[in-house]
């Protein structure tokens, strides 16, 4: 999942970063924003998503056909581009969590190793 | 798959909305920062501090869309883009190398695709009607090399009722001059004589009305009259397009005719180089061709053309076994002359049938050879137009091998520099392609003019225009020459290390590499070109010696006016007083300096021929033409013994000829063949010798001028002989064309304008062929020794100016400027040297094939090839000293400094 052109993600490698935005997007659509807040907030204040790598992720998501991009207006009505998962893109999600349960199970054994 | 595509058609969408994306882009990041700052505000920091953060967290907005656009565009088509105004930039800096690359590639394109759709026309495209395959066309065998296409008309009949081979045959034949009566007065048009089944064969449904069918075809027609149909060409010109032409009457040699049907313009017949206007029942032809009559001539008349449809499920091998067995007795029912039979018998006489897809036309055994031999030259000159651009390009590479080279230190990859100077040479490629391909059909066009001079007096014609065969010739010539263009040099390019031409630049110590690829190149350039030029050579001189080898009579100044007088109702010796009239009246026209006429006109392809013996000897077949007094004086044919024929000569005044000088000879080897007798024919004939004149040419100008004998046309047993006007005349010829028009309506109303022919046209006509070849020949070889040149020059030139600091310090060190010139003029000879003896060799191997063009002159004629490598020796020798002499001028002290 790692790619050679790895752009500033932030502390998030971009893989995971794209995980994360497919997660938030679960629920519901959301605008660009409001994925950073929820990530935020969810993470307990752990994940701080870098805006400078949130969009170039959320646009090459929907090149992907993963993401669906809409504009509506938000909750104080304004225009905004509320993105949502497409079916590709939840299995895409489903996939993901899986392959990221294995992983994290898999280093939290070897951690847990005396 | 999927995501592929949906990223393929975002991509492209966002190509053709790129201001709306840019906005969309814009205005999601503000609602981003508008969120953002409300959000500290809400947290309780000051606003300034705010505004700060916010456009920390963002940075520069430039740089946002950048990476955000990049994100969505192509990044091929950007490159692709880029590469194209970069390489635009760099041929507009050189516009000579443009220019010359350019016109190279639509010379080499623009040659093949026109004479490629001429070849297309004549030899491959199928006639357009359903089924073609299953035509075939009908020949005789009959002991000669080639099969004879001329049916007998009682023939054409016997196989037009074999049903079980054919589901129709038919036959036609055409009429290149038609009577039909117009407002005032007759007028020539091209017409075709059609049996009944001919339409039903082609399966062309009629525009509108009906064809003509077997009911039309009888001796004077269905019960409802004589029938025709008529083109839409002419019912536009004769009927304006008129609904109720159905119905109308036309006189046709001088006999009401009722048209019944318009075909559609599509619709050309069975012979692609014909285009009749009216078509009419084979059954009139004695209407037709009045005063003659080929039909009753039975067997002895072979003129029809005969083709077949076959039964569904027939092979080409089952009728040729079918026909065989029934060829003799259609002889034996048909032919009355026992001689005849037997002899037919002897040359196991049978019916033959060829594939007829493409239907049937003589001019096919005149052109093909010729065709297929200038396409080999095309071919030629597109080879050499690309070997010369790839290596000119390699050298224009090769000198600018420093700027790759530091565009490669300043991180450009491979592959783009690859990819650019790909790019440089396709836009050569496309453009130059382009451009032969816009000229390829004007050119074929009047090739195509040029060509058939010889035979537009017979109303033959060749339809050049593009089809889909043209085109993917033309598509794939354009292809194959991008690749040899293109890929050369970018081949060279990826195959050197262009690391090591950094380091080297033009520095002195250098020693120069050559690549193998280019000297091969430049010296299969030199081969081919000798070779063009060999053929040229061969060509032309061929050509220049028919036409100086002496017709026999002299055609310059020499007017013919076919004057079609068989179709008004004097005959016998009115008619006889008639021409006289006319010819009186015409030498009286200025410049006119003797008028005569006669039967046949040579060089025409047409022929008289009758049997002659002296007394007690044995019979030959000899040439013979009829014609008037004064003939030998309009022809410029010498006069060598006795007197020229009188007006006076008439049956009763006993019957006199004149013998050429070979004729003579051939007779009276022995003796003064004045006075003398030879007798003509089965009958015996008795004629009087009365003058000898000198050989002239008579069927064309290929081969010697043989014994012919000359009768009077106050002699003629036709009592309505059609006889042709032949004037000698000083003076400009288009008045005296008026002056036959009006002269003709005047004293004889039935018949159509003359129309007049200068002999030298025919002279020129009959030598279509080759003077189309050693025209076009002379004119590749032009451009293949300029081409050549070009290619030594402009790689000599880029060669050297790679070596300038090398030459400048060998000139430091005490080099004398003869020896620099020597040095870069070496370089060239080598190559000029091997590409000229393996051209030569080629072209000796090579030049058997023209042998069959060429006249007087050996396939392997010294001097034609002496000349020919001279020419390219001093072409060559130019090419090379021009920049040996530049280099020569070199200042060591400029060289080395510009380091």
């Amino acid at each position: 999942m790692i790619r050679e052109e790895n752009t500033d993600s932030g502390d998030l490698i971009q893989g995971t970063l794209e995980m994360l935005v497919l997660k938030a997007l679960a629920r519901g659509p959301l605008h660009g924003y409001a994925v950073a807040e929820w990530i935020h907030q969810t993470s307990q204040q752990l994940l701080k998503v870098e805006e400078g790598a949130l969009y170039p992720a959320l646009h090459r998501l929907e090149l992907r056909g993963l993401l669906e991009a809409r504009w509506g207006a938000s909750e104080n009505n304004r225009r905004a581009k509320f993105y949502q998962l497409t079916t590709e893109g939840k299995k895409r999600l489903n996939a993901e969590s899986q392959r990221w349960a294995r992983l994290s199970a898999a280093v939290a054994f070897v951690m847990q190793a005396t | 798959m999927i995501p592929t595509l949906n990223d393929f058609l975002l991509r492209l969408k966002s190509i053709f909305r790129k201001k709306r994306m840019d906005r969309e882009m814009a205005e999601e990041l503000a609602f981003h920062q508008m969120l953002l700052r409300e959000k500290l505000l809400h947290q309780g920091v000051p606003q300034s501090q705010a505004n700060a953060a916010v456009r920390k967290t963002f940075g520069n907005p430039q740089r946002w869309h950048e990476r955000l656009r990049e994100l969505w565009q192509f990044r091929s088509i950007e490159n692709l883009t880029r590469d194209i105004t970069f390489s635009l930039r760099l041929l507009k800096k050189s516009p000579g190398f443009t220019i010359i690359a350019l016109l190279t590639i639509t010379l080499g394109v623009g040659a093949n695709t026109a004479v490629f759709s001429l070849l297309n026309s004549l030899l491959l495209r199928p006639l357009p009607v359903p089924h073609n395959d299953q035509l075939v066309v009908l020949g005789m065998e009959e002991g000669w090399p080639r099969l004879n296409y001329g049916f007998p008309e009682p023939f054409f009949r016997a196989l037009e009722s074999k049903h079980e081979l054919f589901q129709q045959t038919f036959a036609s034949f055409f009429v290149n001059k038609l009577l039909i009566r117009g407002r005032s007065v007759n007028e020539n048009v091209p017409g075709i004589l059609v049996s009944g089944d001919y339409f039903t064969a082609l399966q062309t449904p009629p525009l509108m009305g009906r064809y003509l069918t077997p009911e039309d075809d009888r001796p004077g027609g269905s019960p409802e009259g004589l029938a025709a149909v008529i083109s839409e060409s002419f019912w536009s010109t004769w009927f304006s397009r008129s609904p109720n032409v159905i119905g109308g009457k036309l006189q046709i040699a001088n006999t009401t005719f009722t048209v019944v049907g318009v075909m559609p313009k599509r619709f050309i017949g069975a012979n692609p180089t014909e285009n009749p206007e009216v078509f009419v029942p084979l059954s009139t032809e004695p209407i037709i061709d009045a005063p003659h009559n080929l039909t009753k001539s039975g067997f002895h008349a072979q003129w029809l053309v005969v083709i077949g449809r076959l039964q569904p499920g027939v092979s080409l091998e089952q009728v040729n076994a079918a026909l065989k067995p029934m060829s003799m007795p259609i002889v034996r029912d048909t032919v009355s002359e026992t001689d005849w039979i037997t002899r037919m018998g002897k040359v196991h006489f049978h019916f033959v049938a060829e594939p007829g897809t493409r239907g049937f036309t003589y001019i096919r055994f005149f052109f093909r050879k010729p065709l297929v031999a200038l396409f080999a030259m095309c071919g030629g000159i597109l080879l050499l137009a690309c070997l010369n651009l790839a290596s000119l390009l390699m050298a224009r590479g090769a000198a600018r091998e420093r700027e790759l080279a530091t565009r490669l230190a300043m991180g450009a990859t491979r592959r783009r520099l690859v990819r650019q100077l790909l790019v440089e040479s396709l836009l050569i490629a496309i453009v130059g392609t382009t451009l032969g391909l816009a000229v390829a059909p004007l050119a074929s066009q009047s090739l195509a003019v040029m060509l058939m001079s010889g035979n537009a007096r017979n109303g033959t014609y060749l339809d050049t225009s593009l089809d889909l065969r043209v085109l993917l010739f033309a598509a794939g010539v354009a292809i194959v020459a991008t690749m040899l263009i293109g890929l050369i040099p970018a081949l060279q390019a990826t195959s050197g290390n262009l690391n090591e031409h950094m380091k080297e630049g033009q520095h002195a110590n250098t020693t120069h590499k050559r690549k193998l690829l280019q000297p091969i190149m430049l010296a299969s350039e030199v081969a081919l070109a000798l070779i063009l030029v060999i053929g040229a050579g061969l060509l032309s001189t061929s050509l220049y010696r028919l036409f100086t080898s002496g017709a026999g009579f002299n055609p310059h100044g020499v007017v013919n006016i076919d004057l079609d007088i068989d179709k008004q109702p004097l005959n016998g010796d009115p008619l006889l007083h008639l021409y006289r009239q006319f010819g009186e009246a015409m030498s009286h026209q200025p410049g006119v300096a003797s008028v005569s006429f006669a039967r046949v006109v040579p060089l025409t392809h047409t022929v008289l021929e009758s049997s002659y013996a002296r007394q007690g000897g044995q019979m030959q077949d000899l040439y013979m033409n009829a014609v008037a007094p004064d003939y030998f004086k309009s022809m410029s044919i010498p006069l060598f013994e006795g007197r020229d024929f009188r007006w006076t000569d008439t049956t009763a005044s006993g019957l006199k000829i004149i013998l050429n000088q070979s004729a003579a000879k051939l007779f009276f080897p022995d003796r003064d063949p004045l006075g003398q007798h030879i007798l003509r024919g089965s009958e015996k004939t008795d004629f009087e010798i009365v003058g000898v004149v000198g050989d002239a040419k008579y069927e064309d100008l290929r081969n010697a001028a043989p014994p012919a004998c000359y009768e009077p046309i106050m002699q003629l047993d036709d009592k309505k002989p059609s006889l042709t006007a032949v004037i000698r005349t000083s003076g400009p010829t288009a008045p005296l064309a008026a002056a036959a028009r009006s002269l003709a309506a005047q004293l004889a109303p039935e018949i159509p304008a003359p129309v007049m022919a200068t002999m030298d046209s025919i002279v020129e006509g009959s030598l279509s062929a080759e003077r189309v070849m050693a025209l076009l020949s002379g004119f590749f070889a032009g451009c293949a020794l300029l081409v050549t040149g070009i290619g030594l020059y402009g790689t000599l030139a880029y060669n050297t100016a790679r070596r300038t600091s090398e030459i400048g310090i060998r000139m430091a060190l005490g080099a004398q400027r003869a020896g620099v010139v020597a040095l870069v003029f070496r370089a060239n000879t080598f190559i000029a040297a091997v590409g000229t003896a393996v051209g030569l060799i080629v072209a000796i191997l090579a030049s058997r094939a023209l042998a069959s063009f060429l006249y007087e002159t050996s396939p392997h004629d010294p001097w034609v090839m002496v000349i020919s490598i001279l020419s390219l020796s001093l072409i060559a020798s130019a090419a090379s000293l021009l920049p040996a002499l530049r280099a020569s001028r070199i200042e060591p002290i400029t060289a080395i400094r510009c380091e």
